[in-house]
């Protein structure tokens, strides 16, 4: 049996004082596409930072497709490609010349590296910006230039923080078809960050993490699952009245506060119109719809409340 | 073999920034000979020098080799800007390891060290005369002390984080290492403190290679200075890759077993 591409236990990290990653375990099957959601700070790039061998870890332990990032640094940069949060692309170099450095950097020589940049400048439809000082490209072309550079060396995983951050609706697709079409041409594992949560719901597993802690770990289906069959947006004078009610007459297992009002989990049957015509009619706004990752995200990461109940704890544990 | 290929990439891309940065490459040639007429002309009409037939002569193997530090060490502020904008952390975590990484841009920098003093030296006998022998001799001195200010300036790089502190600390090293070699006057006047930090200055030994194969008195044997040097230049090389990146630096202890 093959290893996984990722097998972390106890993984963590601290700078000085400060605790960026606390203790993740994290298993990921090989050929796998995993989201790691989280806010701010909570420990995304550090996770991605330690798997990519460029951090030591203050505990704990991670391999990647069976080699110790630690202990086999060279096995396993071979078989990774990153993309950073900010673009690694010198803008006084051509388009061309960039990839061509990435490709000697992962020691593709001569021939062999030119044929790369080749293929890759046509893939990803920059062949005619070849010969452009990257300088000179829009944020999305050195976003999609600096994605192709990462997988010219034909890397096993791809660890992606932020890929499509600032990018229009436009690049983000191109982005997404490079991506899915290595998954599906090589098998390649994607390990990737976002904050644009929709972009997590084609993945085989989500990762959420908050101050440095694992606080849930599974498919997005079963995800939004534990937050409700469905989600109730009320806004307006009488939203505390409507969620009491909601609470007396429905299994109510998310409860957020918003600006104006509550974003309600439910789950199962409910007396839904009787509840808020009962509690009143003092609503500027009332949503029904399915529950999203980005319930799931405040839900765990920030300021929803889980039912206890409902069993929503969620450990990222192997 | 992948560590050659990955060097050679990063000596190209460094050499390629090099000459695209044409105002700053421009100025790195015309300094040397800026010194040489207004400092050297300045000086000839009232300084000599014991041995030497003029202060033009005496201070042009300063000169050549202030032009050769200048150069190298100050291309080693592309790691710094490296550093910052994010490129380092892709040489980083490349297969070749930090070795090769610094072995790069040490040879881009002694390449672009070595271009701008041997545009100096190329004018050399405008200002003295000198055998075929000789020039060899300093062309010599000329790749050797190149070699030995692209590793002081990489080292004098590798713990800085941006390049507004790179340029404040590249002064800071840069001119007492000119002013306190020779260079531009003999140290052996000098009060005792300055005589002693002279001594343990390796451009010193730099400019003293480049003046005795010059043909010029010098205060060291040539075999003295060739080996502080490489002793110099094997001591920086191994200090830069302990402080380049403390991440690394763990992980070699740790993989000795």
């Amino acid at each position: 049996m093959s290893s996984p591409a990722i097998e972390a236990v106890g993984l963590g990290r601290d700078y000085g004082p400060t605790r960026a990653l606390d203790a993740l375990d994290l298993d990921v099957e090989a050929g796998a596409l995993v989201g790691l959601l989280g806010p701010n700070g909570a420990g995304k790039t550090t996770t991605m930072l330690l798997l990519a061998t460029l951090l030591r870890p203050s505990r704990g332990t991670a391999h990647v497709f069976g080699q110790d990032v630690m202990g086999a640094r060279t096995a396993v940069r071979r078989r990774l490609g990153l993309v950073f949060q900010e673009a690694s692309i010198d803008g006084l170099l051509t388009v061309q010349e960039n990839l061509l450095f990435a490709a000697r950097l992962s020691g593709l020589g001569g021939a062999q590296a030119r044929r790369a940049v080749s293929e890759a400048l046509d893939v990803a439809d920059l062949a005619s910006r070849a010969s452009q000082p990257a300088r000179q490209l829009s944020t999305g072309w050195r976003r999609l230039v600096d994605l192709v550079r990462a997988m010219l060396h034909r890397p096993d995983l791809l660890i992606l923080d932020e890929p499509t951050v600032g990018l229009d609706p436009e690049h983000r697709e191109r982005a997404w078809r490079l991506l899915d079409e290595q998954r599906r041409e090589r098998g390649t594992t994607v390990l990737f960050s976002t904050h644009y949560l929709p972009e997590a719901d084609p993945c085989d597993r989500v990762v959420l993490l908050a101050n440095g802690r694992g606080v849930g770990c599974d498919t997005p289906a079963a995800l939004k699952a534990t937050v409700g069959d469905e989600v109730l947006e009320i806004e307006g004078a009488d939203a505390d009245r409507v969620l009491t009610a909601l609470r007396a007459s429905a299994h109510v297992r998310l409860t957020i506060k918003t600006q104006g009002g509550y974003r309600v989990g439910i789950s199962g049957s409910y007396d839904g119109p009787a509840s808020i015509t009962g509690a009143g009619s003092g609503l500027v706004r009332f949503v029904r719809r399915p529950a999203t990752l980005d319930d799931v995200y405040f839900a765990r990461t920030q300021r929803g409340q889980l039912t206890p109940s409902a069993g929503a704890q969620v450990e990222v544990s192997a | 073999m992948s560590a050659t290929t990955a060097v050679y990439g990063i000596v190209a891309r460094d050499l390629s920034r090099a000459f695209r940065q044409k105002s700053r490459l421009l100025g790195g040639l015309a300094r040397p000979f800026m010194w040489l007429l207004f400092v050297g002309t300045g000086f000839n009409a009232i300084a000599t020098v014991d041995g030497v037939e003029s202060y033009h002569a005496f201070v042009y193997p300063g000169v050549l080799v202030m032009a050769t530090l200048f150069g190298a060490m100050l291309t080693a502020i592309s790691t710094v800007y490296d550093r910052e904008f994010g490129m380092l952390r892709l040489m980083l975590a490349s297969p070749t390891g930090v070795s090769a990484v610094l072995a790069g841009r040490a040879i881009a920098a002694m390449a672009i060290g070595i271009l701008q003093g041997g545009l100096v030296l190329i004018f050399v006998p405008m200002v003295m005369s000198v055998t075929f022998a000789q020039l060899l001799a300093g062309v010599a001195a000329l790749i050797l002390g190149a070699a030995v200010c692209s590793v002081l300036g990489l080292l004098v790089a590798a713990p800085l984080r941006s390049v507004e502190n790179f340029a404040g600390v590249i002064n800071l090293v840069l001119f007492p290492l000119l002013f306190l070699s020779g260079a531009l006057y003999p140290t052996d006047r000098l009060p005792l403190a300055l005589r002693g930090v002279a001594r343990i200055n390796p451009v010193t030994y730099a400019v003293d290679l480049t003046r005795g194969a010059l043909g010029q008195p010098t205060e060291f044997e040539a075999a003295r200075s060739v080996v502080v040097l490489v002793a110099t230049m094997v001591l920086a090389f191994a200090l830069t890759m302990v402080v380049f990146d403390p991440e690394q630096r763990f992980v070699l202890r740790r993989q000795r077993p």
